[in-house]
């Protein structure tokens, strides 16, 4: 389905504009620098707990806060995969350069994981490193990388981060333009956040069912749900969202 | 070859192209001539399966627009010249077009060099001016070697000299045998590149021919004799259509300048000018399209 030259062409786009290159590093560091400053703050909590407090402290969770904001900053890239055509003109160009459109999207799809995992599988483990270093030499409890939670982190971080990007990527073909694709995503992303202060069974049924929470649990194994539906919201989600996202860039005019 | 099949084109209320049939010919230079708003891009647009069609069908070399597996190889296009990303550079913009078709790399420095820009090569579009926007453009139609090329507007905004070179390169790719569609709103511009005219209006098809109908059919002849008022009659008898023009001019309409030479020298009548006035092709464009104009300035 994905053709060699359309996906190479794509990387020649991705690579020549500033705003991707610098995000995907932008993601790499800003994820290491989360890591490094709320396993700093988790330390200095620890170090003034009470022996309950330190009994339920969890290592893990508390090195890996910075997720939701990095989540905001993956979906971004995806969102420019497509955005970044649309706002020079280039897809017109694009489009009567490829034909078949779904080659096209199917492409752009290709590069948004092909660069959006090997990103998010180093902004995840830099994040894991410096938070968990952190608590270390500060004497608080830490998770070491064979650990079964830090583990499933490790492996399905990213992956739950790739399905942010194509779901950024689904929003930037539908939007058709950076801006509103990154304002949707950003608030869609941030209401299981803001939902923390609704009552409380929305608040249950946003933490549990929310696409990104349901997965961002799953991955932490604090969901109520088994781990194959918390994933399959997610990735049910992002699949509907590409469909109709296919469905409006083959119908419309380009 | 391009054909076009009833083509429509319906935004809302607003019928912008109206059941267009028309087909472009190898080996020519059409010009695609209409009025701002006549719906020319939509077409173009709709030619090269961008825009989709509420009705009717668009082949070239026979073949849909969705059907080409390699569409930069058939046909090539400069719609908005504008359109390149800023930060890209002309290299690397011709370089991605080139890798969808999987078109050699080699590819990129011959049309740099065919239009001028290979020292402009490595830098960014958006520092290019609108000359060098039109030459990348160009490049980049150009980038598959089609055998159908579409140009809209291709000399706007450029000097005298880029204008004669995109008209000389034009018609030395239609020479080649290649089919080649231009749009512009320019007739003076057509006059002078075009082979055959395809005119439209308020999206419909206006009249299409070679370009000589549109200025030498039925021009008038102009004679300059002492003899004006024996000669005019003269010709009246004969079936010529005359009007007085000032002192001893007359204009001829409905015979031909060998003809009108030919009754003179059968009459004796001596003949001080004998030249053809044919109409400008703007004349001809304006009577055509009079009706046609979308935005109109009060007459």
């Amino acid at each position: 389905m994905i053709e060699a030259g359309v996906l190479r062409a794509e990387w020649t786009k991705f690579s020549s504009i500033r705003a991707t290159m610098v995000l995907s590093l932008a993601i790499v560091v800003v994820s290491g620098l989360f890591g490094w400053l709320f396993g700093n703050a988790s330390a200095g909590d620890y170090a003034t707990a009470t022996a309950q407090e330190r009994l339920d402290f969890q290592p893990l969770d508390m090195g890996m806060r910075g997720l939701f904001v990095v989540q905001l900053l993956v979906s971004a890239l995806g969102v420019l995969v497509a955005t970044s055509e649309y706002g020079s003109g280039t897809m017109r160009a694009s489009v009567a350069a490829v034909g078949r459109r779904g080659h096209l999207m199917a492409a752009k799809a290709g590069m948004t994981v092909l660069t959006a995992l090997p990103v998010s599988v180093a902004g995840v483990w830099l994040m894991y490193t410096a938070g968990q270093t952190v608590l270390a030499a500060n004497g608080a409890p830490y998770v070491m990388p064979g650990e079964p939670g830090a583990l499933v982190l490790l492996l399905l971080g990213p992956v739950v981060f790739t399905l942010l990007a194509l779901f950024g990527l689904a929003l930037g073909f539908l939007l058709r333009g950076t801006a509103s694709a990154v304002n949707v995503s950003t608030a869609f992303l941030l209401i299981p956040v803001l939902a923390s202060s609704a009552p409380g069974g929305l608040r249950e049924f946003m933490h549990t069912y929310w696409p990104n929470t349901a997965a961002f649990q799953a991955v932490s194994g604090t969901s109520e749900l088994p781990p194959v539906v918390a994933f399959g919201v997610l990735l049910g989600f992002v699949a509907v969202l590409l469909v109709a996202a296919f469905v409006q860039f083959k119908n419309r005019d380009a | 070859m391009i054909q076009l099949n009833g083509l429509s084109k319906r935004y809302g209320e607003r019928l912008a192209v109206d059941d267009l049939s028309f087909t472009v010919r190898p080996g020519l230079v059409t010009g695609f001539l209409g009025p701002n708003g006549a719906g020319k891009t939509t077409t173009m647009r709709m030619i090269l399966g961008l825009d989709l069609p509420t009705s009717g069908t668009v082949t070239i070399n026979g073949r849909g627009p969705h059907d080409l597996p390699h569409p930069l190889r058939v046909v090539g296009s400069m719609l908005d010249s504008q359109a390149v990303h800023p930060q890209r550079t002309a290299y690397k913009h011709l370089l991605y077009l080139a890798q969808t078709n999987r078109l050699p790399i080699s590819r990129v420095e011959e049309v740099l060099d065919l239009v001028g820009l290979t020292d402009a090569a490595g830098r960014k579009a958006g520092g290019f001016s609108l000359g060098m926007s039109q030459r990348l453009g160009l490049a980049a139609a150009l980038l598959g070697d089609p055998p159908v090329l579409l140009l809209d507007e291709p000399v706007n905004g450029l000097d005298p000299e880029g204008v004669l070179w995109i008209r000389t390169l034009v018609r030395e790719l239609a020479a080649e045998g290649r089919t080649v569609l231009l749009s512009s709103h320019l007739m003076s511009e057509m006059a002078l590149t075009a082979d055959r005219l395809v005119i439209i209006g308020k999206g419909r098809l206006i009249t299409e021919a070679e370009i000589g109908e549109f200025t030498g059919a039925g021009a008038p002849v102009l004679v300059r004799t002492p003899e004006a008022g024996s000669f005019a009659r003269r010709l009246e008898l004969s079936g010529a259509r005359v009007r007085a023009g000032s002192g001893d001019e007359l204009l001829v309409t409905g015979m031909s300048a060998p003809d009108v030479g030919r009754l003179a020298a059968a009459e004796g009548v001596t003949l001080h000018e004998l030249t053809l006035r044919p109409a400008s092709l703007e004349e001809a464009f304006m009577e055509l399209t009079r009706d046609a104009v979308e935005y109109g300035g009060a007459r």
